[in-house]
């Protein structure tokens, strides 16, 4: 008998344990609030233009008066804090600001770590579950979730006249549609400590322009005791930005490192290989610190910050972040030197880090009332307080910009902005050529003419491991 | 026990009996397995579906927009990449660190053994290095071994300044410094195994070589190693399959891969093909590769210790 009802109680735990696990019924009332939503009618005025009405979502949505608001809860994961410190203030203001005026929405953000910001989503894109909002760099970072169909235009989202406001988003198009909003500007000046130039008798009003000025800096820096440039390689960021920032020169268009990548053109041509031997001009000038390969880019930075180096390749989001450490005084910024004449050659590197909203999300059309709200005078406006970082978008009060090396920056921003080359290379061909390549550079394991043929070599396995990428990389190519 | 026999049943006629008791029987039978169940039911949902996914995208490609098989494409497009070459060679290298690991464990678990001054405060000692994440590790490491670092500092402050070298920033010493973080770390796990085994010896045939006027070397050549052989196995074993598939850590934290590759392995190459360059299918394969070469080693482990089980059972 005993043994009966051992045998009945397994059964029974079994039962509940496979019970536990079925799938629960749909909920009836959790239906895709995109087309219950009344947040977009909701929305302040720069969220409700004419072609809003026009999207599926906002007609079918029924007014605030007609029936209670949905709660709505927008997931957004990001990264930012980490080169414009103060974003993470500003986002928190800006969330609970909205919820403020939108009572039905709230958020939940969620800060992703360098390293966690794009394993993360994608671990969310092949689950189909995660944000509705995420962070993304521009170009490539962006449109490769585009091409594995995470992401959504925000075409029929945003209206025109709102999206035309948002600066250097080109990056973020594809197939004649717009995947995503800018949100602030990362540009790449070349930043130097004017005390330190002026004890190796280097004029700082008059900062080199061109590659054998550069060259020559570096020797009267050394002679100073001063060692000219730091930079950090081991975590392989930093020669990325070589590639970007150097890379450019003898080209017209971010276009001509495309088609190199489809295989138009080869990266052993001179014109894509000549930065390699400029780069290793640099090092026979001994213009680096001599530990650049065992440096993360971080530490590398951190070199200039403390007095220790006299330039690096700087990116105009920590600006705000050293003057507060070592004041305006000890830095000034340059364009950098140029040792070609291609029309990519005296621009100013910059990006627009942005969003995009996700495929999977229930609520599109409210995350794009958000990015929008994140776009109006004010917030724009509090964005440059908060982190002295500028805005994507064209709305901004200049006369907020006090400081004449952030007014630099603006100006170049606005006058001579030019792609980050790195966001439009296959990211293989950045980690392994670039990255990689860099540090044997430094190391002296591999000359310049080698690392173009590296270059080369891993290209050609892309297209022959990724047909499906090099397709994508064709039609945006064009 | 059949139920004919439990006290306070009554007795049923034999046609009935007979049925009762091979039900019965088909019951004892299953039961154990329905015990099993819930966690056979787990492992199959946690470990089998994940393995049978990830063998699936191991032969599919995404042609245009779409998973399609390629058979044995994506494998042999690994073993075209230099870059999984220079990973599968790193993961071999660091096979060297075994033996290393194995040796330095051996004496420091006889040392404490002997009770030497102060063993218990080295018992802890050589321990806690195994305690410490290997982020932290690495990190301080990394610290330690940059050209400005504190070694080097150190090394030019005691007129050593020829061997004050980039050891993260050379490709040639690299790999060498981060098998010798790997070596610090996991060496103390070694111990405390010797040493747990050591201390449930006989402590019978220590004394009869002693008093048979064998020396230190004899002693544990012929007493100590044989006594450890099954846990000197098993430790082997078991750092064999961590310098094939547990260093991710170490290289991620300390040198990323490079310089230049020189340290890449086959979980970073793993992690690079899959999250950065977007190749799922091909990250499938060498996961594949890599759990079949891991498996073989557990698989070794297996057999060896059923081996030495059935040694021990006979003996």
């Amino acid at each position: 008998m005993k043994i009966h009802i051992r045998f009945l109680i397994v059964i029974v735990l079994l039962g509940s344990l496979l019970a536990s696990c079925a799938q629960p019924p749909a909920a009836p009332t959790e239906a895709p609030a995109a087309t219950q939503a009344p947040a977009a009618t909701e929305a302040p005025a720069a969220t409700q233009p004419p072609a809003m009405t026009e999207a599926p979502a906002a007609t079918e949505a029924p007014t605030a008066t007609e029936a209670p608001a949905e709660k709505v809860k927008l997931v957004i994961w990001w990264w930012g804090e980490q080169e414009a410190p103060g974003a993470q203030k500003w986002l928190d203001e800006t969330t609970a600001m909205y919820t403020k005026e939108h009572p039905n929405i709230e958020f939940e953000t969620v800060l992703q770590s360098t390293d966690s910001l794009i394993p993360a989503f994608q671990a969310a894109a092949a689950a189909k579950q995660g944000p509705d909002i995420q962070y993304f760099w521009g170009g490539v970072w962006t449109l490769e979730n585009v091409w594995t169909g995470a992401l959504v235009p925000v075409d029929d989202l945003i209206p025109a006249d709102e999206r035309a406001h948002y600066i250097n988003n080109f990056e973020r198009t594809y197939d004649g549609k717009l995947w995503g909003v800018s949100w602030y500007l990362s540009g790449n000046p070349m930043v130097f400590n004017p005390s330190l130039f002026t004890q190796a008798g280097l004029d700082p009003a008059n900062p080199p322009k061109t590659w054998d000025e550069l060259k020559a800096a570096c020797g009267k820096l050394n002679a100073a005791g001063v060692t000219p440039i730091a930079g950090g390689l081991k975590d392989g960021w930093f020669g990325g930005w070589l590639f970007s920032i150097l890379g450019r020169q003898p080209l017209d268009s971010e276009k001509d490192f495309m088609s190199a990548s489809v295989g138009t053109a080869k990266f052993t041509d001179p014109k894509f290989a000549e930065w390699w031997s400029r780069l290793d001009e640099l090092k026979a000038a001994n213009c680096w610190n001599k530990d650049i390969n065992s440096l993360d880019y971080q530490q590398g930075q951190d070199l200039f910050v403390q007095g220790k180096a006299a330039m690096i390749f700087g990116n105009d989001t920590f600006l705000k972040g050293w003057a507060d450490t070592i004041g305006w005084d000890n830095m000034s910024v340059m364009k950098v030197p140029t040792y070609a004449s291609g029309q990519l050659a005296d621009d100013y590197v910059v990006t627009a880090q942005g969003w995009g909203i996700t495929s999977w999300s229930e609520y599109p059309q409210e995350a794009a009332d958000f990015l929008v709200y994140m776009h109006t005078p004010d917030r724009v406006n509090a964005w440059f307080k908060y982190t002295g970082v500028i805005p994507a978008d064209d709305r901004l009060d200049t006369s907020l910009i006090e400081q004449p090396t952030l007014k630099q920056i603006y100006d170049w921003d606005t006058t001579v902005a030019g792609p980050n080359l790195e966001n439009f290379i296959p990211s293989i061909l950045d980690e392994q050529a670039n990255f990689a390549g860099t540090q044997l550079l430094f190391s002296g394991d591999k000359t310049p003419q080698e690392l173009a043929e590296n270059a080369e070599a891993v290209i050609q396995k892309w297209r022959e491991q990724s047909p499906d990428a090099v397709k994508n990389f064709e039609a945006w190519a064009k | 026990m059949s139920s004919s026999s439990t006290p306070g049943v009554l007795p049923l006629s034999g046609r009935q009996n007979t049925s009762i008791s091979t039900f019965t029987r088909f019951q004892r039978k299953i039961e154990p397995f329905l015990y099993l169940a819930p966690a056979l039911a787990s492992l199959l949902l946690v470990f089998g579906y994940s393995l049978v996914r990830l063998i699936i995208l191991s032969v599919q490609r995404p042609l245009q927009g779409k998973a399609t098989f390629v058979g044995l494409l994506n494998y042999q497009a690994v073993f075209r990449d230099d870059i999984f070459q220079q990973a599968a060679k790193n993961n071999l290298l660091l096979l060297i660190c075994v033996p290393i690991m194995v040796a330095i464990a051996l004496l420091l678990a006889i040392f404490l053994y002997e009770r030497i001054r102060g063993w218990q405060v080295y018992q802890t000692t050589l321990f806690l290095p195994y305690l410490l994440p290997i982020t932290v590790v690495g990190l301080i490491f990394s610290y330690i071994f940059q050209l400005s670092g504190v070694l080097n500092e150190f090394l030019i402050r005691i007129g050593l300044e020829r061997f004050a070298l980039d050891w993260l920033g050379s490709t040639r010493l690299a790999l060498p410094t981060l098998m010798f973080v790997i070596v610090w770390k996991e060496v103390g796990f070694g111990v405390v195994l010797f040493l747990a085994r050591l201390m449930s010896a006989e402590q019978e045939l220590f004394d009869a070589a002693k008093i048979d006027g064998a020396n230190w070397w004899q002693l544990h050549w012929h007493i100590t190693i044989p006594e450890l052989a099954t846990v000197i196995e098993f430790f082997s074993i078991i750092s064999v399959i961590t310098m094939l598939s547990w260093v991710f850590n170490y290289v991620y934290v300390m040198t990323g891969g490079g310089p230049g590759n020189s340290t890449m392995v086959t979980e970073l190459y793993i992690y690079l093909t899959g999250f950065r360059y977007n190749q799922p299918n091909l990250t499938s394969a060498v996961a594949v590769l890599l759990l079949l070469v891991t498996g073989l080693f557990i698989f070794l482990e297996l057999r060896l210790r059923s081996e030495s089980d059935s040694y021990e059972g006979v003996v």
